[in-house]
């Protein structure tokens, strides 16, 4: 969403319009993290009265879908792709084997055993 | 006989001048003694005044990292090391133990840690060609040198004069412990007063921030004019007791 979206360019990776999408989510939660959290812990707790928990219940659903933790997913660093993204290189499968036989990864090599 | 022969020339190169490594190495060996090869540097140097021999410091360079015994052996440092490499390892795993050598500290190892293997599987292309496929591993080499009976204090002093000479290509990580006296009540007061104490010195050693207190942050988050709003509320929706 625009008014979350940030005035100035603050990506370092390949850009395209989903990359910036999923990097604005990215804040956009962790900036509300603590809130939900708070929320959820409202609304699980017992001993607080039906109506503050019904009221936190409301107030999580009511928030804005970009604040919740499932709208990220992890895209690739070197072309912005959303599948087959290797997570300890945040890169797709074909571009981790580019950067990894041009010896760009550390300690990657190829295997045979 | 023709293995230990190169053995014994290595020996003697580190007594003998240079001129005794131009003599045919195998040849001479196997035949003849050669008679150059005896020359000792005293009875070269004879008439100049004796060689000064290197310092200790500077000879045990080449010697194993010496080691202080422990005299209680209980564990208060437990340093990790690890690498993509073993050279760099082994190095910097030497240069730790003499470290903790010179400022007192008796450490045990290195020790060999399991290796940790990583293993991908990618396709070569798109995903039709599934066949063929290729694979990747990095293995991580690692390390444990244990400091024992360390005064805390000469222990951060070690790992941050590791981490000020650290190489790259090599990560570390520790654990340290400290011990206090058997009266609880006491003791804890003092741990608590040390944590205090600690956590400037700590402070660039790690990435942990403080938290602060969670009950307190909670209650302002509840509390706070945006949850309030949404939630069409006009008292604290949480107290804390």
């Amino acid at each position: 969403m625009s008014m979350f979206r940030a005035k100035k360019l603050d990506l370092g990776c390949f850009v395209k319009a989903r990359t910036i999408r999923d990097h604005t989510k990215r804040k956009v939660f962790e900036e509300h993290e603590a809130e939900r959290q708070a929320l959820r812990y409202v609304i699980r707790n017992t001993t607080l009265p039906p109506r503050t928990r019904a009221t936190a219940q409301l107030q999580l659903s009511q928030m804005h879908c970009y604040t919740r933790p499932t709208q990220i997913r992890n895209r690739c660093i070197m072309g912005g792709q959303g599948r087959g993204v290797l997570r300890a290189f945040k890169m797709t499968r074909f571009n981790f084997r580019m950067e990894a036989m041009a010896g760009n990864l550390p300690g990657v090599k190829r295997a045979s055993w | 006989m023709l293995r230990q022969s190169p053995l014994r020339l290595s020996q003697l190169q580190a007594s003998v001048p240079w001129i005794a490594n131009k003599t045919p190495a195998f040849g001479c060996l196997s035949n003849k003694p050669n008679s150059r090869t005896y020359s000792t540097p005293a009875k070269k140097n004879g008439d100049n005044e004796p060689s000064l021999r290197n310092p200790r410091s500077l000879q045990a360079i080449h010697l194993k990292p010496l080691k202080r015994e422990a005299q209680f052996g209980i564990p208060s440092c437990d340093l990790q090391l690890r690498s993509f490499s073993l050279q760099p390892l082994q190095f910097f795993s030497d240069f730790a133990l003499r470290a903790a050598y010179f400022l007192g500290l008796p450490a045990s190892g290195p020790i060999t840690l399991p290796r940790i293997t990583e293993r991908w599987t990618v396709p070569r292309s798109h995903f039709i060609f599934k066949k063929s496929q290729e694979n990747f591993e990095r293995v991580t080499l690692r390390r444990m040198i244990q400091i024992k009976d360390g005064n805390p204090e000469t222990v951060q002093l070690w790992l941050a004069y590791l981490r000020k000479h650290q190489i790259y290509g090599i990560g570390m990580k520790a654990n340290m412990w400290e011990f206090g006296t058997t009266e609880m009540s006491k003791s804890l007061e003092e741990v608590e007063a040390k944590s205090l104490e600690s956590a400037a010195p700590w402070a660039h050693l790690g990435q942990t921030g403080s938290i602060g207190e969670s009950d307190k942050a909670v209650a302002d988050i509840l509390n706070s004019r945006r949850v309030k709003k949404a939630a069409d509320y006009n008292y604290p929706i949480h107290e804390i007791s």
